[in-house]
């Protein structure tokens, strides 16, 4: 054998030996890629086949308390293009843009890209669905999903809120209850081949959505709708910047009503307000948002005024429980009291009241009374109850951003914050404070949590929680609040609060009106009117607050515009809850009076208003200080002309005098 | 002629091959269908291609197992020099056919052949002819060695012109790896790596595309979508189909994942079907192959079918091993094919005449073997 051919063996060999090496090797690589480390990348690998698909759960309803619905989920679906499927881009962009109304280059360029979906579109109706669907595209995904429906738009916007375009809740009710209303979304999960479509026979797993409860509100549809009509009208009359009203039952602190006028279309909640119209195209994205959030904002609940006047019923309270002041105790209005210094005027300081017992100081709501009351709790006394009635923190009521308003440190009342504070100015609060701590007055001294929900229901009607009426504590006595009624009832049945008298029930309330507060000064002209009543006095069913921020008219007193709002109120619900007016022997006599229409008299001199009155048979009361010697115009009037009331009602006259 | 047991073939190394043809039409069938039903409606038309080039195989491999190789020896210069002007003929507009900016087949009549597939082989029969003419002349640099690599260069300067620096890769293994079991002096093959190393430099320094297959290579993860793409699904594939598979048909990394399964990771589409078990038979086959086909080249009495039995085993161990490689991630990706189991009729058809030239020369050895 040659040495060539030797080599050539030797060589062969080495060859074999290296090829079986290497191939060894490469087993080593597959032990570690196929066994060592398969779990990883079969983890890894199942990551990029498999893709998750959210199942919207539906969103509860929201009932008011007797069932019927306020907010609902209505079918709406979302369009979605899988770009993979689509075999004509051009006619998918075309059908997509004139169906749904959108811009067709925009939708092309999501049509064609590299995803293995795109959402076009959220919240589509299912007459478009159906539309597109006759169109038979390929590509074209629609899963179902609901969009929040109002039926009535705009009705007890404040409360219920709204919710954006994926179903969360973003004011109101849709906010703080939230949680029970979204329930549980479903998942699907399929296997995709890298294009994005979906693998034949891969087992499609899916987990069901759990759907939202439905939530049951205290608040009553008929009686907010009494609300709502009131309040608008109120608005309309007075000019006002704004007014608000809350009805609650003092006795477990449920909201029956809460309504404020200027609103917004909650199933619109991003559209224009009226009032700004005109320029809304030529204002920033940011002035915009400003304008929306002012008016998404519940004044009941997140603004807060001086309550002027009404607070004085706190003030009594505190008196009567301290046994600081009995109802007969006489007082002595000279018009105005020396404190510390300065000059506090009575609101009648042209015409003092003079001598009065305590409830006759409550009916003229006479500040030298209160100021009196006040000198004798104490600071300290009486800012121990201010703060136990709930002033100074949040009701907890379950809407969004509650203000606390504000209550002085006591260490920082002197004498005059003190008087002032006994007649309700120098303290800040918010309506929902104020009526929760009235009702607390009328309902044996409980302060209750004002509730706005009642439970959770799921879909056949089960109660799945029950939302308890929560007590805070026990502010005054029961006797306190049997005083405090009768001397409310006698404020609407012969003091300033008469506007709120309905022939047959037993009324009790205060006026207030308090001039405002901007920039830490009282701004000129510029008031906040309101009335707080409740009955019957003898059992309160219903509390009622209203209040009109800024009214436009010549009349502002909380005594004349505020008190026929509460009073209008009062009286529809009273009859809607059944409760039977019980007339007097001289109330049934005034009953049979005949009707007569408020003739107009505005811009009459104030002589000429008097016989047109008179003619009509009805009595007058002049507003203001009057010369009589002088002609005065008539500015304004209560009731409107046109008006249908019962023969010798009293008409109110704002006046003028005309410069000679 | 009577009674002479060397008339027979090497049965272990025909029925491996025949496992492996088997084995390569049910996975390019496999691994193709998605893609083929998807693209062009017919899920058989990866089926029907590979199918009809392994019965033309099965025909050319009977062929050359009894066309004498010898006769092959004579055929030497003239096979190359065809193989030389049929990739030249790829660069010519009307004959030659482009696919991804690639020029790497010609057409005749409706059938595309890749040259360098045939040049492969006038390579292994031109050298093994050579080489064996040259004895002890082999040891000499100028006369043994010089001349295999300029023909090498010219070889691999055509095939990366198309541009195939895979191919050409192979061409440089397989010479060298015939210089070698030809016996040349090692330092006259080593030197050649001197000049291969800077050049390989400048290449990767010059060529983002490389470096950037080489950096892939070291971190697939660290750009999973882009260059490390295929790398990262042929690790998926076979990592998600652990010891036993998902089971025949069952591959989802084949709906897209790894394009062109058919082809280059078919591999990866084995292991995601066939688990280790399938993989590891893959490779015991052509373990199986390797020394069957070695143990013909140390038992051929003559040099020419002993270097050209050597040279053929060589350019499948080479390709097999660097297909498998690149599927396990071992070294960067390049496209090499998986003989006798990728898709692509002229490699099949080569490759089963290559195996039918084994068979004619295994023929020829020594009945009681070496």
């Amino acid at each position: 054998m040659s040495s060539v051919k030797r080599t050539v063996k030797k060589r062969l060999i080495v060859l074999l030996a290296g090829f079986f090496a290497v191939y060894f090797a490469l087993v080593g690589r597959l032990v570690f890629i196929q066994i060592i480390n398969s779990s990883e990348y079969r983890q890894k690998a199942m990551e990029q086949w498999t893709k998750d698909t959210v199942v919207k759960s539906r969103r509860g309803i929201i009932y008011d308390r007797n069932g019927k619905e306020l907010a609902i989920s209505a079918t709406a679906y979302e369009v979605s293009v899988s770009p993979a499927n689509v075999k004509d881009p051009e006619a998918v962009a075309q059908a997509l843009s004139e169906v749904l109304g959108l811009d067709e280059q925009a939708v092309l360029e999501k049509v064609k890209t590299k995803k293995a979906s795109v959402t076009i579109m959220k919240n589509v109706d299912s007459e478009k669905v159906k539309l597109l669907r006759e169109k038979e595209l390929k590509g074209l995904s629609f899963a179902d999903g609901s969009k929040r429906f109002y039926p009535q738009a705009n009705f007890a916007a404040f409360v219920l809120g709204f919710t954006n375009i994926d179903n969360e809740g973003l004011n109101g009710a849709e906010l703080t209850y939230n949680k029970y209303l979204t329930g549980y979304p479903g998942r699907i999960i399929n296997m995709y081949d890298a294009h994005g479509k979906e693998l034949p026979g891969s087992d499609t797993k899916y987990y069901e959505p759990k759907d939202g409860l439905n939530l049951v509100l205290t608040v009553d549809e008929v009686i907010q709708h009494f609300a709502e009509k009131h309040v608008e009208n109120a608005w309309v009359e007075n000019k006002a910047k704004s007014v608000t009203a809350i009805v609650m039952d003092p006795n477990n602190g449920d909201i029956l009503a809460m309504a404020s006028k200027p609103d917004y279309d909650n199933n619109d909640y991003k559209k224009a307000p009226e009032q700004y119209l005109g320029n809304w195209d030529s204002m920033s994205s940011k002035e915009r948002q400003d304008v929306l959030n002012s008016i998404w904002r519940n004044p009941a609940v997140n603004d807060t005024y001086e309550p002027g006047s009404t607070f004085k019923i706190i003030t009594s309270a505190v008196g009567i429980e301290e046994g600081v002041v009995k109802p007969e105790d006489k007082f002595y209005c000279a018009g105005s009291v020396m404190i510390g210094g300065k000059r506090l005027k009575c609101w009648r300081s042209h015409n003092p009241h003079g001598s009065q017992t305590f409830v006759e100081g409550v009916m003229s709501s006479c500040n030298p009374v209160f100021i009196a009351v006040g000198e004798k709790l104490g600071a300290e006394k009486f800012y121990k109850y201010i703060r136990a009635f709930g002033f100074g923190e949040k009701t907890n009521i379950m809407l969004p951003g509650e203000a606390p308003g504000i209550v002085r440190g006591v260490g920082a009342v002197g004498p005059v914050e003190l008087a002032t504070t006994s007649f309700g100015q120098g303290i800040s609060v918010t309506p929902i404070q104020l009526i929760t701590a009235v009702a607390a007055i009328a309902n044996g001294g409980k302060l209750m949590e004002p509730r706005i929900a009642k439970k959770l229901i799921d879909n056949e009607g089960n109660t799945v929680y029950e939302f308890e009426p929560r007590m805070v504590r026990q502010v005054i006595s029961k006797e306190t609040s049997d005083t405090m009624r009768s001397i409310l009832e006698s404020v609407v049945a012969f003091g300033t609060g008469n506007k709120a008298y309905i022939p047959g029930y037993k009324i009790a309330g205060k006026t207030g009106t308090a001039q405002k507060v901007e920039n830490k000064v009282y701004a000129a002209g510029k008031y906040i009117s309101s009335f707080l009543g409740f009955a019957p006095a003898n059992d309160p069913k219903v509390i009622v607050l209203v209040v009109i921020d800024e009214p436009g008219g010549a009349i502002y007193y909380g005594g004349q515009i505020a008190a026929p709002v509460v009073g209008n109120i009062m009286s529809d619900t009273l009859r809607y809850l059944d409760i039977k007016p019980q007339y007097t022997e001289e109330e049934a006599k005034l009953m049979q009076r005949p009707a007569v229409v408020v003739p107009e008299i505005r811009n009459m001199s104030l002589k000429d208003a008097i016989i047109k009155i008179h003619e009509a048979g009805l009595k007058y009361s002049v507003e203001g200080e009057v010369d009589y010697t002088n002609s005065s115009l008539v500015l304004d009037q209560i009731p409107k002309s046109g008006s249908n009331v019962n023969e010798g009602t009293t008409v109110i006259l704002a006046v003028k005098p005309v410069e000679q | 002629m009577s009674g002479r047991k060397a008339n027979n073939v090497d049965f272990t190394l025909l029925i491996t091959v025949l496992t492996l043809l088997a084995i390569g039409v049910a996975m390019v069938f496999s691994a193709s269908s998605i893609s083929s039903f998807i693209r062009d409606n017919d899920k058989y038309q990866y089926l029907k291609s590979q199918g009809a080039f392994a019965i033309i195989g099965i025909f050319a491999m009977w062929f050359f197992s009894r066309f004498s190789y010898k006769k092959l020896g004579n055929l030497a210069l003239p096979l190359v020099i065809i193989s030389m002007i049929l990739l030249v003929l790829v660069f010519v507009p009307g004959i030659g056919v482009g696919s991804h900016g690639a020029y790497r087949w010609i057409k005749i009549g409706p059938q595309r052949i890749q040259p360098s597939e045939f040049a492969k082989f006038a390579l292994v029969v031109f050298m093994a002819k050579g080489l064996s003419n040259k004895k002890e002349k082999v040891r000499s640099f100028t006369q043994g060695v010089l001349p295999y690599i300029i023909l090498m260069g010219i070889y691999c300067v055509l095939i990366i012109l198309e541009p195939n620096k895979s191919m050409a890769i192979i061409f440089a293994a397989i010479t060298f790896t015939l210089l070698f079991a030809a016996g040349a002096k090692m330092s006259h093959l080593l030197v050649w790596l001197t000049p291969i190393i800077p050049a390989g430099i400048f290449i990767l320094i010059k060529d983002k595309y490389s470096l950037l297959r080489i950096t892939s290579y070291m971190d697939p993860w660290s750009d999973h979508l882009g260059s490390g793409y295929q790398a990262i699904q042929s690790l998926l594939a076979l990592g998600s189909g652990g010891i036993f598979g998902l089971g025949l048909g069952n591959s989802r990394q084949k709906f897209f994942y790894i394009p062109e399964p058919q082809n280059d990771f078919i591999f990866a589409i084995i292991g995601e079907e066939l688990g280790f078990i399938g993989t590891t038979t893959i490779i015991v086959l052509f373990m199986l192959l390797i020394w069957r086909g070695l143990r013909i080249s140390l038992s051929c009495p003559d040099m020419f079918g002993s270097l050209l039995a050597t040279g053929i085993v060589c350019m499948v161990a080479i390709q097999v091993a660097l297909n498998i490689a690149v599927a396990t991630v071992s070294i960067p990706t390049t496209g090499i094919s998986l003989p006798f189991i990728s898709s692509g009729g002229s490699s099949l058809l080569f490759m089963m005449i290559n195996m039918g030239v084994l068979l004619n020369i295994s023929k020829n050895i020594k009945a009681n073997g070496s």
